[in-house]
């Protein structure tokens, strides 16, 4: 009777909660914060969410293999020598297409395993975002655009994979790479010394 | 790289008549199909998206002078370049040089951009043509009669939606001739040219402005900047960053002049602390001319921003939350709660002893904490909103119409249990009762309840306090929330403490079902009231869904109250069949999210005899500027004391006379849905919620009235302040 008017009571501080959640997932994420949550079927038709992935560290790739940013990356074997590097420490790497249908980059689902299989890439799973759902989410700009997400589901870097803007391989000897100095923060227990970096790419073709 | 050097398209030749010097160009790109490298200078270079040249302005130059060369790109339609700080995506051209020894080049420079929206993204760059300018400076020691070679390897980065990089290598060569004296001048400029070098001179900066400051405002970013180097008549600003991580560059830009300075607020980018403070600014002025100019701002505290903060202090704010929350039992939507509280607590009198007294105490003590705890949920999330960079406050709750439908169905459902329609009502009447444990839990729900139905009565001392509040760190924030939610339960607490002054309290009677059912009139007066919120926010869709909800949860708590004496097994029928219809009407509730506002019909004025315009940071810039009294009211549908005011002071007709003697301009801006400009606007006031009113004289600093007005008060306002202004004369 009571306990019915005050079950009422908490259904509406729910009702309220949920309500408002929809404004917080419009803010742009944080570093510091709690990564945005996303679900998403991957090349498999398999389903990848934040919450699924819980006591892992997981790197995101945003990615579209036409882009000539992406093409630097891939054809010189930077990207997937990240890859490799971080999954054999056991990362979850999870590369993001969300290219719209239609649209540059856009793939099926057999198109994107052999892209991986032709380049020699590493990643965990090969996230495909057609409704661009998850790319808005975490407010991804370019291809690429990484992120990285600690074990307690928080956000500690967001930006580019390093810090020459150029298409040209040649300028990747040299670069800082940005993915792999968090990785070698992070293995040492401090805290990352550049968490917030400029992403350069092409646009993603949302 | 497929794609990044291409033959010549069918593009091309239909375009080839545009082009100067095609002949060339055309045996230029032959070279290059047969060769297949970047190594082949060509000058102009073609690809499939741009034609780039690098010209001189001067036919030949002279040692010890400097001359200026341009680097044009003609850009095929719908593909751009990109400015310094490309924006979202995209990359600015790069040129490196090969020099003779002594000869000098300086950087590029860039003409003013234009914003390019690519879906949700925006980037700064060009379209059409971009030129960009470079001095080259030849020393006095070189040999006259002797050319200068030049040669510039350029990359740039051109983009329709998708991106290709292309490159050339552009050689240049230099006639010399004898020395520049004061007599002869600089070399005479090259005819072809002239045309190229003007347009893009008009284009670059006219100068840089000193004095900006850049600082935090709100939630967001405010850039102030003299105004004294800026044009007359502005028609619209635009703040270029110039660098990557100071500001959302696809996020709107309100500007206003004040005081003689232009006033920009940003939105924070992802390293807004830490990029370099500067930019471009681009001024449009009303004959429509176009000007830029360079702005390295420093970083500091904005001026107007931090002195309305400043005359409430922490002891005050606390003052302040506490009245505010005494005040919000006296608000229609609160006091039949109270009310009610106050019935068992006198039915409870009848109980003598240390055991009643002690129940009293308990009973206190339990709805207190319900309030609080109320508080300091919404407290939290109203913080944690506000961490995560959403631009939210006071009152944010009802800018969901699903929030809004939700208290209709609870304002609604209070009113039918009052008048008797269903029995949830006597429980609640009934938790002064004996049965200490379940009466205890009642008492906390009905504190909780009084928290929830407190929401939407922004009390006037509220908004200062909670504005106040939110500056602060978050400790400090919850306690002055948690101060405002003691106030509410504060009148029941002392009752429940000391007896003494709950027996002046008149006697139990007849009387009391009355008075119980009377109250559920101000219930139902506020569910009507929220319906028509609801129909501001969403249109008559909104109203039908939500009217559907009412029918459906009266339909399901009727068929709980007839079955709940039957056997169990129907009994547990009933119950399914309330649950869903309960379910139903909360869905059709939450449905009304997708459902988007009327636009407003100019001049809509349903109950105000004031004639008033939108506010828009711009409409009140330019009023300022013309040196027009201003009236600023901002307000919210669900915001009660706004309507009040509205009704009681803004529209008699003494007022509106008042307003338009003194040629008043009356602007209202609509808080009822989310608008970050209003946000905006409250914050730098320091407030965090309506109603606020500022009166922006003709000279002098804008008055902040109170948010209880008074017509006294209005007219006061206005004539005191335009009284022997000489705008006004003649």
């Amino acid at each position: 009777m009571k306990q019915a008017f005050s079950k009422t009571l908490v259904f509406g501080a729910v009702a309220l909660a949920a309500t408002l959640s929809v404004g917080v997932a419009v803010a742009a994420p944080k570093v510091g914060a709690p990564a945005p949550d996303f679900s998403v079927v991957d090349t498999a038709g398999e389903t990848w969410s934040l919450g699924g992935l819980a006591g892992k560290t997981i790197i995101l790739e945003w990615t579209n293999h036409d882009c000539p940013y992406v093409v630097k990356h891939y054809a010189s074997g930077n990207m997937q020598a990240v890859q490799k590097e971080a999954t054999d420490a056991g990362y979850v790497w999870l590369s993001v297409i969300s290219s719209a249908s239609g649209k540059q980059g856009h793939v099926s689902p057999a198109k994107a395993d052999d892209l991986t299989d032709d380049r020699g890439a590493a990643p965990t799973a090969v996230l495909l975002d057609t409704s661009g759902a998850m790319g808005r989410a975490y407010d991804a700009k370019t291809t690429p655009h990484m992120y990285i997400i600690d074990p307690a589901g928080t956000l500690v870097y967001m930006g580019g994979i390093d810090d020459k803007p150029t298409t040209d391989q040649a300028d990747i000897a040299a670069a800082s790479n940005y993915v792999r100095l968090a990785m070698a923060d992070l293995a040492a227990g401090n805290p990352i010394a550049t968490p917030v970096t400029r992403p350069y790419g092409c646009s993603v073709k949302y | 790289m497929a794609g990044m050097y291409t033959e010549p398209s069918s593009d091309f030749l239909r375009r080839r008549s545009a082009f100067r010097g095609v002949f060339r160009a055309g045996f230029a790109l032959c070279v290059l199909l047969l060769v297949w490298s970047s190594a082949v200078p060509a000058n102009p270079v073609t690809t499939e998206n741009v034609t780039a040249r690098l010209v001189a302005e001067r036919i030949e130059v002279a040692p010890g002078e400097t001359l200026d060369l341009a680097l044009v790109f003609e850009i095929r339609p719908g593909w751009h370049t990109y400015w310094r700080n490309p924006g979202d995506s995209g990359d600015p051209p790069r040129i490196e040089w090969t020099l003779p020894d002594g000869v000098e080049a300086g950087p590029l420079r860039w003409p003013r951009p234009e914003l390019i929206p690519v879906g949700p993204l925006t980037n700064y760059g060009y379209s059409e043509r971009a030129v960009h300018l470079i001095a080259l400076s030849v020393p006095a020691d070189w040999p006259i009669g002797e050319p200068v070679r030049i040669r510039a390897d350029v990359d740039w980065l051109v983009c329709e939606e998708h991106c290709i990089p292309e490159s050339g290598r552009f050689d240049l060569t230099l006639a010399t001739a004898a020395g520049a004296g004061e007599a002869v001048g600089p070399a005479p400029i090259d005819p072809a040219q002239a045309e190229v070098f003007a347009a893009a001179r008009a284009e670059l900066p006219r100068g840089r402005i000193e004095g900006a400051v850049l600082g935090a405002a709100g939630t967001g970013l405010g850039l102030v900047i003299p105004a004294d180097g800026l044009p007359q008549e502005i028609d619209g600003v635009w703040f270029f960053a110039g660098e990557w991580g100071l500001i959302e560059h696809a996020a709107q830009q309100s500007w206003r002049l004040v005081d003689g300075q232009l006033r920009i607020d940003l939105s924070p980018g992802a390293l807004a602390d830490q990029a370099a403070p500067d930019g471009l600014l681009v001024v449009a002025d009303m004959r429509g001319e176009v000007r830029s100019y360079e702005i390295a701002a420093v970083r500091g505290s904005l001026p107007g921003t931090i002195p309305p903060d400043r005359p409430i202090g922490l002891p005050l704010a606390f003052v302040f939350a506490l009245l505010g929350g005494l005040i919000l039992n006296l608000m229609p939507c609160v006091f039949p709660i109270l009310a009610m509280k106050a019935l068992s607590l006198i039915h409870s009198l009848s109980g003598q002893g240390p055991e009643a007294a002690r129940e009293r105490v308990l009973h206190g003590l339990a709805y207190t904490a319900g309030v609080l705890l109320f508080f300091a949920g919404l407290a939290a999330l109203l913080l944690a909103l506000r961490a995560g960079g959403a631009a939210v406050g006071w009152g944010f709750q009802l800018q969901y119409p699903p929030f809004v439908a939700f208290m209709a169905y609870v304002f609604f459902v209070i009113g039918l249990s009052l008048s008797g329609a269903i029995t949830i009502g006597a429980r609640l009447m009934s938790l002064g009762g004996t049965g200490t444990g379940s009466g205890t839990a009642g008492a906390f729900g009905t504190g909780a309840l009084a928290a929830l139905v407190a929401a939407p009565c922004t009390a006037p001392f509220m908004g200062a306090a909670l504005g106040y509040a939110v500056t602060l760190s978050w400790p400090l924030a919850l306690a002055i929330m948690l101060t405002l939610g003691f106030g509410l339960a504060l009148p029941f607490l002392v009752l429940s403490l000391v007896p003494r002054l709950a027996r002046l309290l008149p006697k139990p009677g007849a009387w009391m079902e009355t008075l119980k059912q009377a109250l559920a009139f101000p219930m139902f007066a506020a569910a009507a009231w929220l319906v028509w919120v609801l129909s501001v926010q969403t249109g008559s869709g909104g109203v039908a869904l939500v009217l559907g909800g009412l029918v459906l949860s009266a339909f399901g708590l009727w068929l709980r109250e007839r079955t709940r004496s039957l056997p169990s097994a129907r009994r547990r029928l009933g119950v399914a069949a309330t649950s869903a219809a309960l379910i139903g009407a909360l869905y059709l509730g939450v449905t009304t999210d997708r459902l988007t506002a009327p636009v407003p019909s100019p001049g809509d004025e349903s109950g105000s005899g004031l004639a008033s315009e939108p506010y828009s940071p711009e409409r009140l810039a330019a009023a300022r500027a013309e040196r027009r009294p201003v009236f600023v009211n901002m307000t919210a549908a669900w915001c009660i004391t706004c309507l009040v005011n509205e009704r009681v002071a803004l529209s008699a007709s003494d007022v509106a006379r008042t307003f338009s003697d003194a040629g008043v301009l009356y602007l209202k801006g609509d808080w009822t849905n989310r608008d970050p400009a209003i946000t905006a606007y409250l914050a730098e006031h320091g407030r965090n919620g309506v109603p606020l009113y500022v009166f922006y004289p003709p000279d002098g600093d804008p008055q902040v009235l109170p948010q209880i007005l008074t017509e006294d008060l209005v007219r006061r306002a206005i004539r005191t302040s335009t009284q022997g202004s000489p705008g006004r004369d003649g």
